[in-house]
């Protein structure tokens, strides 16, 4: 099966937009690499709790799952943001990038609320190598959406003010990578950290 | 056809034509999002079915978090292949190899982690 210009997506139109768009894969790689470092610390030191609370203490279930429709919807309106941009419809794609973004920032309140709620009953990150693990795993996805963010933000300035140009279309098609490489890391967040947590 | 076809199949000294069947580039347009709203459900019904097994305790403690881990790499799998357009490229799509190289490290350091801490002492 050979490619033709014609039914070639718009982001792979340009030789060297589709090479950038090869160099974000090989940096999501690297970052399965990160993650998959701090799930095996999360693995071995689960048990360690120090007299502290254990996971099934910790967590609730209410605002953890509220977090994963939240993150599982963000990824969805941003799966349209570039349907729309392939459609050619620059107002659709800026708007379900808005819409996507504000789902993120929701997403990241309620984390913080949930780890500021943990450290003022006492249960920060150095009281037990457990908790160790969970903040430096939970707290690195949470960082990277907060990037995530800023970077929709600025993305979606770039498409207001240039519109649907061969480097914004790059720009969406990596950002929408980004963003639902980020969902299936908080999948297995849920089900490793939480809902294992909570079994 | 036109000469547009030409233009591609022809080698172009960059590497940009398909040498391995598997590598091959898939490309799915559609003139209606269908595939998003399908991908989207799914993902929906399958966290759900995840949470409803832990919060109705429909499965035997020793067989529920295997089923759960199933159930995430199934959802992983249908946000890489509907959501991320995981067989997308302009050529050979060179990024399945590294990313299946990735995965087959990342699988490699949690679950040797956990194998070799199972030896002195409980990894529960």
């Amino acid at each position: 099966m050979s490619t033709t210009t014609a039914d070639r997506p718009p982001e792979f139109q340009d030789m060297h937009e589709s090479i950038r768009i090869m160099g974000f894969w090989i940096f999501l790689s690297t970052d399965v690499g990160l993650f998959s470092s701090l799930f095996a610390v999360y693995a071995v030191f689960r048990s360690r709790v120090a007299l502290g609370p254990t996971p099934h203490q910790l967590f609730a279930m209410g605002p953890v799952l509220t977090e994963t429709l939240i993150l599982l919807t963000s990824s969805f309106t941003c799966s349209l943001s570039l349907y729309s941009a392939r459609m050619n419809r620059l107002r659709g794609a800026v708007a379900w990038l808005i819409v996507t973004l504000l789902l993120g920032a929701s997403f990241v309140t309620l984390e913080i609320r949930e780890f500021v709620a943990d450290v003022t009953a006492g249960h920060g990150w150095s009281h037990s190598a457990f908790l160790s693990g969970f903040f430096t795993l939970v707290g690195t996805h949470g960082s990277h959406v907060t990037i995530g963010i800023v970077w929709a933000v600025m993305l979606a300035l770039q498409l207001a003010m240039k519109g649907l140009t061969v480097t914004n279309r790059r720009k969406l098609y990596t950002f929408a990578l980004y963003w639902h490489f980020l969902d299936i890391v908080w999948i297995f967040l849920f089900s490793v950290v939480y809902l294992s947590g909570m079994a | 056809m036109d000469g547009e076809e030409q233009i591609d199949t022809a080698p172009t000294g960059h590497g940009d034509e398909v040498e391995v069947g598997f590598l091959a580039p898939r490309i799915h347009a559609a003139p209606f999002p269908g595939m998003q709203i399908t991908g989207y459900v799914l993902s929906m019904a399958l966290t759900l079915a995840a949470f409803g097994l832990v919060a109705y305790h429909w499965l035997p403690l020793s067989s529920l978090v295997t089923v759960i881990l199933v159930l995430a790499f199934i959802q992983a799998a249908l946000q890489l292949g509907i959501f991320m357009h995981l067989r997308e490229a302009r050529g050979t799509a060179w990024h399945l190899p590294v990313l299946a190289l990735a995965l087959f490290v990342g699988l490699g350091i949690v679950g040797f982690s956990i194998w070799i801490m199972l030896f002195k002492s409980g990894v529960s």
